[in-house]
């Protein structure tokens, strides 16, 4: 029943005592995602024109446009949204850019909203490390 | 048998199950007598949500259908309506298409390698597997932007493209998963507490396994010679040359050797693939009508043969689709293997076949008894439950 | 001078009794977790604590304050007795282990004979536990556990018995006097004993591969699946101070135990001993996969006990005593 040890397991059993380990003390320790990593969406409201075509293309409705034209302004559902990177692909003007932020999680669920205005530059920030308990 | 039998159900809540599904066993000491299955405990209605989406939308809902055999479904998808768009997608596209089939592959066989040793108790070569399955998880992540649901396919081509930076991480990634792919299988050959658990378990003869129409891996260990990849080859493979892995001792031994080999076959296909590249556009424009038609499509996913069956009418959004995923095809196979095993060899069998349960649950039912079929709508499978339950 | 009674009662309560005991129990564990998860290219418990060491005392507390829900069928004395016994017989058991010196708190002539059967008694806790719970699952790990007894129990006690027939007693605490007085250790006078008597504690602890009882991937946690809340805390707690008496009798019966007679030294030895005996049980788990139970007693009937029976062989042939 014991009879053959298998010895190539032993060795690496043993093998391991010398290895660090493989998991990554999250949260001290992150992990970068690699470039092209398909994280939140962000609208560049600058060159938005409200032709409404990510709207309709989204395949979980997690887009929500308010108002029409150079006018329109946006709501984003992160709890909807699929990151399937659609919205990005058929924006005729590159308006939407994938980032690469994947901690988007939240307690509450109003956090999951974003809006894009066209008052000024940069609206809502995606960066959720400082509201991470 | 005239003793009574003690019936133990597994799941649907289960530590073993990834996913829920029922079976039913009787068993008679430690020996199981018969076997009841019951599926559809993950019914998401998802052909009739098809209906309401258009065909772009659908790409998305489609890859979900399961979180491991994401991009078999989208291939297949795609392929269906681009057969009745009658358009030819272009040749880079279809190579790309394969290398991301493969490196599925090989992400299922390293999961369910882990998984197979978690059933049989070998907890150490679980947690091995999974930290090597984080190799394939992050050239995936590198080549379509996500770890699970790559979203790679899209009607016409491609989304993304492959650059040669990425080929020399891909080609560094084989080699690790390879030599690794090696060793598990020394350890499988040689290791006698694996042996014992497996060898002679979950037998399924060749002429059962024909007539109770088993699909991939469990149907070629068993000696038969069936892949659609080679059959009906489909995007790159009949460009590609590969071997089919049959093993002829129909135990649960031999689908993990399947499966190992597989990854090696897989490892040399995308090899020959990135070297094989040809150049072009990686997707051609298609229109959002499509036109009235049908067509079936098949292809090889990690588990086995998928089928899945569009119909169009013209308009933006398909008229009816339909899913016949592996796991289905499975199921009558298991219920004869498992019967006349040991309590003890349950998990590994049912492991055995790889079952994806969020891939079958559909509207088909099947009766495993008399390998009937009929499909019930939505109130009649209501009213199904109901007296089922009122039986009980 | 501190009257006998008070030292009586610090003895069993405080050192080397229960308080001892359960922090040796928990420290046993946290090496088990670390090592194991060292081995396997993790880190096991980090947080709680200086490198996880409180992480066995958390999970003990937390369980103590979960609810504890009573199967409506199961035999209600006898499940809440259960998880009682399963911590008071190896407890029990350990008094008659040296720890201090070379003498146990407790220690007669037969006093190993009493600990077979407080093992035995073990045995059959677990398999009434999973009986009185009623449900489908704890009886199939009931009834494997005490299937499984059949296979481990005879060998075990066949080797157990060796360094007793070479000791010429039947004491434990004797029996680690002799070793120390003889500068020999059991462990390479009769190593086919000590490599059987490790099989039999792997299969008695329920450590892989025979934790056929408690399986989880195939009947959810066996025997003591419908425990919760306080009485699973017990279970628990009594397992781990299981390991520390198969770690301790490793230590008396085959490494010499405490080794001197003062007081620290000897303290300071026995852990040391009984450490490396949870290291060695963790790397064979760490090692096999879980056999099913008939290989498990078909092993134990085909292998360990003729390899005992020869071990007895060669002790009267005069191999493996002095």
């Amino acid at each position: 029943m014991d009879g053959g040890r298998n010895l190539a397991m032993v060795r690496e059993l043993l093998k391991h005592l010398l290895k660090k380990p493989a998991t990554l003390k999250y949260p001290f320790e992150k992990r970068v995602p690699f470039k092209g990593f398909r994280g939140g969406p962000i609208w560049d409201m600058r060159r938005c024109t409200g032709c409404e075509l990510c709207y309709k293309v989204c395949p979980s409705e997690a887009i929500e446009m308010i108002g029409k034209g150079l006018e329109a302004e946006f709501k984003h559902y992160l709890d909807r949204c699929l990151f399937c990177g659609q919205c990005e692909e058929v924006c005729p003007v590159n308006a939407i850019t994938m980032t690469e932020e994947y901690e988007l999680a939240s307690y509450d669920r109003a956090e999951m909203i974003i809006e894009f205005k066209r008052e000024e530059k940069a609206s809502k920030n995606l960066s959720r490390s400082s509201k991470n308990v | 048998m005239s003793y009574p039998t003690i019936r133990i159900p597994f799941g649907p809540q289960h530590p073993f199950h990834i996913e829920p599904e029922y079976f039913m066993f009787e068993v008679d000491g430690e020996r199981v007598v018969s076997v009841k299955p019951r599926i559809g405990y993950v019914h998401r209605g998802i052909e009739k949500a098809i209906e309401d989406r258009t065909f772009i939308q659908n790409l998305y809902l489609i890859e979900r259908i399961c979180g491991i055999c994401s991009h078999a479904h989208t291939t297949c998808y795609t392929q269906a309506i681009e057969e009745i768009l009658g358009v030819e997608i272009p040749p880079r596209a279809r190579f790309i298409r394969t290398i991301i089939a493969e490196l599925e592959r090989i992400h299922n066989h390293y999961l369910w390698l882990g998984l197979a040793a978690h059933e049989i108790g070998f907890e150490t070569l679980f947690m091995y597997t999974w930290r090597d399955r984080e190799i394939v998880m992050d050239l995936l992540e590198l080549l379509s932007g996500n770890r699970v649901h790559y979203a790679m396919n899209t009607l016409g081509g491609v989304r993304r493209d492959i650059t040669p930076e990425i080929v020399e991480k891909i080609r560094k990634g084989l080699d690790a998963l390879e030599e690794r792919m090696r060793y598990y299988k020394k350890i499988a050959m040689t290791e006698p507490t694996i042996s014992k658990r497996a060898n002679g378990i979950g037998i399924l003869k060749p002429k059962d396994a024909l007539a109770l129409c088993a699909v991939g891996p469990t149907l070629r260990a068993s000696g038969i010679k069936r892949d659609v990849r080679a059959d009906d080859p489909y995007i790159a493979y009949s460009e590609i040359p590969f071997n089919v892995i049959t093993y002829d001792r129909c135990d649960v031994i031999s689908r993990l050797f399947v499966r190992c080999d597989e990854v090696f076959e897989s490892v040399n296909i995308i090899r020959y693939a990135m070297e094989h590249l040809p150049e072009g556009k990686i997707r051609i424009k298609v229109p959002r009508r499509v036109p009235e038609g049908e067509a079936v499509s098949r292809v090889e996913a990690p588990r086995g043969e998928l089928i899945h069956y569009a119909k169009t009418n013209g308009t933006t959004k398909p008229e009816r689709y339909k899913v016949r995923s592996p796991t289905l095809g499975n199921i009558p196979s298991l219920c004869k293997m498992l019967v006349g095993g040991y309590i003890a060899d349950i998990p590994i069998v049912i492991a055995g076949i790889d079952p994806c349960f969020s891939c079958t649950d559909r509207m088909a039912f099947v009766n495993v008894n008399n390998n009937k079929q009929w499909i019930l709508s939505g109130e009649e499978l209501r009213r199904y439950a109901i007296k089922w339950y009122r039986k009980e | 001078m501190v009257p006998e009674g008070i030292m009586a009662l610090i003895q069993i309560l405080l050192f080397p009794g229960f308080l001892f005991l359960i922090a040796l129990a928990f420290f046993h564990e946290w090496v088990d977790r670390k090592l194991l998860a060292k081995l396997q290219n993790r880190y096991g418990p980090l947080y709680t604590g200086p490198a996880g060491l409180l992480q066995p005392f958390a999970d003990f507390i937390k369980l103590l304050s979960k609810e504890d829900i009573t199967p409506k069928a199961a035999d209600k004395f006898m499940f809440s007795c259960a998880p009682l016994f399963m911590l008071s017989f190896p407890l029990l058991a350990l008094f008659l282990i040296p720890v201090t010196g070379l003498t146990a708190s407790i220690s007669f002539e037969g006093d190993l004979i009493f600990l077979m059967f407080l093992f035995t008694l073990i045995a059959i806790t677990i398999f009434i536990a999973g009986w009185s719970s009623v449900s489908r699952f704890s009886t199939v790990g009931g009834v494997r556990a005490a299937f499984q007894m059949l296979g481990y129990e005879i060998p075990m006690t066949l080797v157990m018995v060796g360094p007793a027939i070479a000791a010429r007693t039947l004491s434990i605490s004797q029996i680690v006097g002799w070793q120390t007085h003889n500068a020999a250790w059991f462990i390479w006078l009769q190593p086919i004993g000590f490599a059987i008597f490790v099989l039999c504690l792997l299969a008695e602890l329920e450590f892989i591969p025979f934790d056929i009882p408690e399986a989880e991937t195939e009947i959810v946690a066996g025997w003591f699946t419908e425990f919760s809340g306080r009485k699973l805390a017990l279970i628990r707690l009594g397992k781990d101070v299981e390991l520390v008496l198969a770690a301790s009798l490793i230590t008396s019966l085959f490494l010499g135990g405490p080794n001197s007679s003062l007081p620290i030294l000897a303290t300071g030895f026995f852990l040391l001993k009984t450490t490396l005996a949870v290291v060695l049980f963790t790397t064979l788990r760490a090692l096999f996969a879980r056999f099913r139970i008939d290989q498990m007693i078909a092993g134990a009937w085909k292998y360990l006990i003729p390899l005992a029976i020869l071990q007895m062989v060669l002790i009267q042939l005069g191999f493996g005593r002095w």
